[in-house]
């Protein structure tokens, strides 16, 4: 039990931040935190080393995440984004804008107006700081998809940023 | 290049993957588009932020309630022997030292990821601060790693170990190897504190050694034999700091 309490120690933290971006809520991210470990003491021993535990582990707590996400979704009658999707914003040219400001507040708002599958990507690569390798890892897809993903996700945080949301891109040619 | 051939390449340009012709011909672009320039700098100014977002606090009570939950689970020790897969006490010791190094190397990501380069470069006196913080960071993680390393040996010297001794000094030659690319890279960083070059060869340095813990774990999840009992032991040993 002591070295899982410092698997939980360690990893905890950093998975109830996931959580509570990936669901807007911390009593629901707080209650699947809860969910991510049970299921992961009672699947420990279906981890065969072949990627890292802690690879493992975010793989289960973003599964978890996705599913819960989802759920919420069909309850609701709304349909969510595919992980595997690939498709980028529309792109309008515009005029160069002036330079974009971004304070914390206002990317956090933002970031919770993404679509599910990039907004996991989006918060594994640029706020949690793994590689696209891990990125595509943990969730179940490729490397290039999770690239696709991010550049989407940014590409739409501007917009909303710009105070576009439709969004996002400037080019003049 | 016209503006809607660049625009699916801009974040490979903020994250420093384009290369080779593409990239020249990106930047070709980007001299004369003022409007792709500016895309380029909003994504990469939201990628820099987005790595600084704060995190909040885990509520107190998670754990205990959490352990509580866990107390009624069978434990390690009752459940019926595997034929197949690993032990579950090696598996513990895996946990430990991969969640003892990993946090290190996140600790010491996070410092330079949530420094400004420019502060680094600036001259206004915050560079010595920063190098001294970087320092700082990294002894803590050597600590971690010192005792990860400490660990795996007490593990790997105990009656019965699932290591073999050839292994272990396999093991030890190759850490010395990484152990001097990391020395190396903490050298140039203390000449270039804003050196993205150093910062990253010193992370790859991280990861290598990292991932050959990873493998030790691997075989030991192979070699389900040993001094169960003393391995939990050690890793209340690693786990306490």
């Amino acid at each position: 039990m002591a070295a899982f309490e410092e698997l939980y120690r360690q990893h905890a933290r950093r998975l109830y931040n996931l959580a509570y971006r990936m669901l807007g809520d911390a009593a629901d991210a707080e209650d699947l935190l809860q969910e991510m470990f049970l299921q992961a003491f009672r699947k420990l021993g279906s981890f065969k080393g072949e990627s890292s535990l802690g690879t493992w582990l975010y793989r289960l707590g973003m599964n978890l995440c996705l599913d819960r996400v989802r759920s919420r979704a069909a309850k609701n009658g709304r349909q969510t984004d595919s992980l595997d999707a690939d498709d980028a914003p529309v792109v309008a040219a515009t005029p160069a804008p002036a330079d974009l400001v971004v304070n914390r507040v206002d990317l956090e708002r933002a970031i919770a107006t993404l679509p599910d599958g990039c907004r996991a990507a989006f918060l594994l690569h640029d706020v949690e700081g793994f590689d696209h390798r891990e990125v595509g890892e943990i969730l179940g897809i490729s490397e290039g998809t999770s690239k696709s993903q991010v550049h989407k996700a940014r590409l739409r945080l501007r917009g909303w940023l710009r105070g576009r949301p439709a969004l996002a891109a400037t080019g003049t040619r | 290049m016209r503006c809607d051939e660049f625009i699916p390449l801009a974040s490979d340009l903020v994250e420093g993957s384009l290369t080779g012709a593409s990239r020249a011909e990106a930047e070709a672009h980007l001299s004369s588009c003022a409007g792709c320039r500016s895309l380029v700098a909003d994504l990469s100014r939201i990628a820099d932020v987005a790595s600084t977002l704060e995190r909040r606090t885990l509520p107190p009570g998670n754990w205990p309630a959490l352990a509580a939950r866990l107390a009624k689970e069978p434990t390690w020790s009752a459940r019926p022997a595997m034929s197949v897969g690993p032990s579950w006490t090696w598996l513990a010791v895996a946990a430990a030292l991969v969640a003892i190094v990993g946090s290190s190397l996140w600790l010491v990501a996070r410092s330079f990821t949530t420094t400004a380069p420019h502060e680094a470069a600036s001259g206004n006196g915050q560079a010595p601060d920063l190098v001294q913080s970087i320092e700082t960071e990294l002894a803590l993680a050597a600590e971690h790693y010192e005792k990860a390393i400490s660990g795996l040996e007490q593990v790997a010297s105990a009656a019965d170990s699932p290591l073999d001794p050839v292994v272990m000094a396999t093991l030890r030659e190759n850490l010395r190897v990484i152990d001097d690319a990391i020395e190396e890279s903490r050298v140039a960083l203390r000449n270039e504190p804003d050196s993205r070059l150093a910062q990253e060869s010193l992370f790859e340095a991280f990861r290598r050694k990292i991932g050959l813990l990873q493998d030790t774990i691997a075989l030991m999840n192979e070699m389900r034999k040993g001094d169960e009992a003393g391995a939990a032991r050690i890793v209340e040993g690693l786990t306490k700091s």
